[in-house]
């Protein structure tokens, strides 16, 4: 059953489709891709807000440079599966989460996140050598962070809220 | 900053919420209604299964449970079927006055608890 018939044509087409039809019928490949979107946001949130969490002050012994090194790869990862399994369940109820309030939020919000770390790298985090431990990291770079876990948060927030908008 | 918040604004009032039915909340639990009719679809899907149920005058969109969970209960696929009389016990969707969330389902002389 297609939600809503008279949406766009492309999104009927998603929803129409072989893959779509797959991911509602199947017993275990919707809570499978459910499954694999939530280890994705563990590994997406939890690199990006503990290196976050340092910016802003904790653990100052420990040298933010590295400290990306070791949690930011983990977090572009978290980002695959979680676009992966993402596009997975848009394409199941297209026509349904394309108007759903929470849903259009959160695709705001990822885009904000994903300015914030781009523009955090960018700028301030060009300059780490100076500030790679034991100081505080400079305004801009704390910003960053602050503004990245409220983004985060406010995310996981809308994922879970779209099911019940 | 303005301009974000408009949007966001805009973004979130452009729709009603009329599409939510993953939480028991939504439905209004102080209104047990019993419905029999017959299945015009039915579908065994997730995040919810679903049928149509034709009764006297008005055809509502029933909301079951994930598959997985009637498969559990022993409701199978195969039993879920256009055609056949049902009767369900559930709730009125508190803003759709078309759809009904399923307690339990009872067809072939079997009831399926569904929450």
């Amino acid at each position: 059953m297609i939600h809503d018939p008279q949406a766009a044509a492309w999104l009927v087409w998603l929803e129409s489709s072989a893959l779509a039809i797959a991911m509602r019928k199947w017993m275990w490949l919707y809570p499978a891709v459910e499954i694999a979107h939530i280890i994705g946001i563990v590994a997406l949130v939890g690199g990006a807000v503990l290196f976050d969490l340092r910016l802003l002050g904790f653990s100052r012994s420990l040298p933010v440079a590295t400290l990306a090194r070791h949690l930011l790869p983990w977090s572009r990862v978290g980002l695959g599966l979680m676009a992966l399994s993402g596009a997975l369940m848009f394409a199941a109820h297209a026509t349904e989460w394309a108007e759903n309030p929470a849903f259009r939020l959160k695709m705001l919000l990822i885009i904000a996140a994903g300015l914030n770390a781009w523009a955090f790298h960018r700028w301030p985090f060009r300059s780490v050598a100076g500030w790679d431990r034991e100081v505080p990291a400079p305004l801009r770079a704390r910003a960053a962070a602050l503004l990245s876990i409220a983004l985060w948060l406010s995310v996981i927030a809308c994922g879970r809220l779209l099911a019940y908008l | 900053m303005k301009t974000l918040y408009a949007v966001l604004l805009a973004l979130t009032l452009s729709t009603p919420p009329a599409l939510a039915h993953h939480g028991w909340s939504g439905y209004d639990g102080d209104k047990t209604m019993n419905l029999t009719g017959t299945i015009r679809e039915a579908g065994y899907e997730h995040p919810h299964g679903y049928v149509k149920l034709e009764v006297p005058g008005k055809t509502w969109f029933v909301v079951l449970a994930p598959p997985s969970r009637m498969e559990n209960r022993g409701l199978q696929r195969a039993a879920l079927t256009a055609g056949k009389t049902v009767t369900v016990v559930g709730y009125p969707n508190r803003t759709d006055p078309n759809e009904l969330r399923a307690e339990r389902i009872t067809l072939d002389g079997k009831t399926t608890e569904l929450r």
